[in-house]
């Protein structure tokens, strides 16, 4: 994957003709106008509907949205006031940005470190390491989240310190499920790297560290900021392991919105309104993280290969 | 990816050029490997290594340790009584094993499972790549397209479970939209057809992955190529067949087992778009395992099923990590 990911800013992109000059875009054309035109408007619907309709919907009454509405016929924006209390998202998104934000920011720091050993230096084992971090990156959350929990109540039980039901908890989870993945871009980041720089430094007499803090991370923000921010989206977006390891006061706003949307079963007419605008409201950090950093963020999934 | 693969060996070498006097020492260091870059010319005693230790140390005790643990207990009968003081619990053996397999939803788990992350893989395979074709040539409010494309990616799994949850409840906008034009599906988050709707609602949400590593793959497409086939005058199918799709079989390979694992392990798209207890038609793995362990309480037998899952994923899992390797852990240093 990082092949790719080199070349692409690599001299094989070096093009004659300006991206977007009529005879490239002839060129690199790839489909007849009208079937493109029709994959994209298929496409962009399937996205863009759902999409739209989680506005609309947080915008209506929840008989219109269970009697089917796509426009609401009444339009309120009740739901989003509503929804810090009822849903709890006040406390979920606190959590949430606490846990999510404390493991994206320790995350990325010491991924840039181990990156750094593992690719400026040679030892033995180094193989076995990044091969590791390859395999870790893809072990099922199900199969730990007994153990993790079994551990944590242990050492409740044999050296006092609670764990389950605190955000510590979920932060030392998720930083480490994080760490495979984090370290993995930070790794192939850091190959791209030159090192004439590094080796300057060091004839300079620069300590490991000098190296690691004055040229290492001056140069490579982007891919800490990816880093960073793929941690931050491995303890959002968590549903497991919060739902297991809090309790109401230490629920992250995922766990908040699952347990609301399992409550209105049966009885009356549920909340649509209300779950709509809290789906609304937990996506849209997430979003916009994304529309902010989406060109380093597309480059740091293909380079990591993996969500 | 020859080509990559081309320049990339031309880097290499002038870089081993460059840097051969310094580097005799190293050659011993890591037999079995071709004549790549080799880098430092630092003094051994002076490598960090104590860098590793934070990392490392919260792997091993939060994911290596649990591991060994989770196979311990799966030997354990292991209930809410017991697990408290789960070292002290009764050692039953290959019991929970047996009872996993013979008495179980596991095997059907297991298929339902695998034949949903293929279903869902063979509908996003085309998607992915047709979008990524279509977004290849350069066109006004291309960004945007790319922008849109992506948002199922990136919403998070319960938020799009919530979702569709709610489009698809009895009566709800998918029913009403269906119903204007004659069709009447049914339940949708209930009975036999839940299987289906996981199927479409993981589709909805996994095609943009499929589109990012095909977009990868014909970025590495070399222009000369695309010329040669224009002079050609290739008609744009052959041209995509013969010429472009040879590009993304790589990607494409890898796309395939990333997104089968991905699927296999997903937990949070079931689990907020059924509830549990799950209808019996999508209690895919990583959902039995949870009730098995969270609402029965039968925490050995939940071991066992993990354990189980584990060696199935270890399957594609292996694979994955062959492909892998070649392209980063046998170079380092070896990009650029």
């Amino acid at each position: 994957m990082s092949t790719t990911t080199a070349t692409r800013q690599g001299p094989a992109t070096v093009q004659v003709d300006r991206p977007g000059s009529h005879r490239q875009h002839e060129v690199l054309r790839l489909l007849p106008g009208p079937l493109l035109v029709i994959v994209l408007v298929f496409l962009g619907a399937l996205v863009l509907v759902p999409v739209l309709y989680i506005f609309l919907a947080s915008v209506n009454s929840d008989i219109g949205v269970a009697n089917g509405e796509f426009w609401p016929s009444t339009v309120t924006f009740e739901n989003y006031s509503k929804i810090w209390t009822s849903v709890g998202l006040a406390t979920g998104l606190t959590n949430s940005v606490l846990v999510a934000g404390a493991t994206a920011v320790v995350s990325a720091a010491l991924s840039v470190s181990t990156a750094f050993v593992l690719v400026r230096y040679t030892f033995r084992g180094r193989l076995s390491i990044l091969r590791g971090l390859l395999a870790l990156q893809s072990v099922p959350g199900t199969l730990m989240v007994l153990p993790v929990f079994v551990l944590f109540s242990s050492a409740a039980t044999y050296l006092g310190i609670q764990v389950i039901g605190t955000q510590w908890g979920l932060f030392v989870t998720y930083l480490t499920f994080a760490m495979p993945f984090s370290t993995w871009v930070m790794v192939t980041y850091l190959r791209g790297l030159p090192k004439e720089l590094e080796e300057a430094a060091r004839i300079d007499g620069a300590s490991n560290l000098g190296v690691l803090f004055r040229i290492i991370l001056p140069l490579s923000w982007p891919g800490i900021v990816v880093s960073g921010i793929f941690a931050f989206l491995l303890g959002w977006n968590d549903v497991l392991f919060a739902s297991v390891m809090t309790r109401p006061e230490s629920q992250t706003a995922a766990v908040a919105l699952q347990i609301f949307g399992a409550s209105q079963e049966g009885g009356a007419i549920p909340y649509y309104g209300q779950m709509m605008a809290a789906a609304l409201v937990c996506a849209a950090p997430v979003v916009i993280l994304y529309l902010i950093f989406q060109r380093y963020l597309v480059g740091g999934l293909t380079a990591g290969g993996v969500k | 990816m020859s080509t990559d693969a081309s320049h990339e060996v031309r880097l290499a070498a002038d870089t081993a050029a460059s840097r051969a006097p310094r580097n005799t020492d190293d050659a011993g260091q890591q037999p079995g490997h071709k004549g790549g870059p080799r880098r430092k010319g630092l003094s051994e005693r002076n490598r960090p290594l104590w860098m590793l230790i934070p990392g490392g140390a919260l792997m091993i005790i939060i994911i290596v340790v649990p591991l060994l643990l989770g196979i311990y207990m799966s030997v354990l009968n292991l209930d809410q009584y017991t697990l408290r003081k789960w070292i002290s619990a009764p050692l039953i053996g290959a019991e929970n094993f047996v009872e996993a397999v013979t008495d179980s939803p596991l095997l059907h788990a297991v298929w339902l499972s695998v034949s949903y992350s293929l279903l869902a893989m063979v509908v996003t395979l085309p998607l992915g790549v047709a979008a990524a074709v279509a977004t290849q040539n350069a066109f006004k409010g291309r960004a945007v397209i790319r922008s849109i494309f992506l948002i199922p990616y990136v919403l998070p799994s319960f938020v799009v479970a919530t979702v569709w949850r709610t489009m698809l409840q009895p009566g709800g906008i998918v029913d009403e939209a269906l119903a204007t034009v004659g069709i009447h599906v049914g339940l949708w988050l209930n009975g036999p057809q839940t299987f289906w709707t996981l199927v479409l609602v993981q589709i909805w949400a996994s095609w943009p992955f499929i589109y990012l590593l095909a977009l990868s793959g014909l970025q590495s497409v070399d222009h000369e190529v695309h010329e040669a086939s224009a002079l050609d005058g290739a008609l744009w199918w052959n041209k995509l067949r013969y010429v472009v799709f040879p590009y993304l079989k790589g990607p494409l390979s890898l796309a395939f087992l990333i997104g089968m694992l991905h699927h296999i392990n997903n937990f949070t798209l079931p689990f907020v778009l059924f509830g549990v207890p799950a209808p019996s038609d999508v209690e895919v793995l990583p959902i039995l395992t949870y009730v098995t362990s969270f609402q029965s309480f039968r925490f050995g037998l939940s071991a066992a099923m993990a354990f189980i899952s584990l060696v199935l994923i270890a399957i594609p899992l292996f694979v994955y990590l062959r492909a892998v390797k070649l392209d980063d852990a046998d170079t380092p240093g070896g990009k650029k």
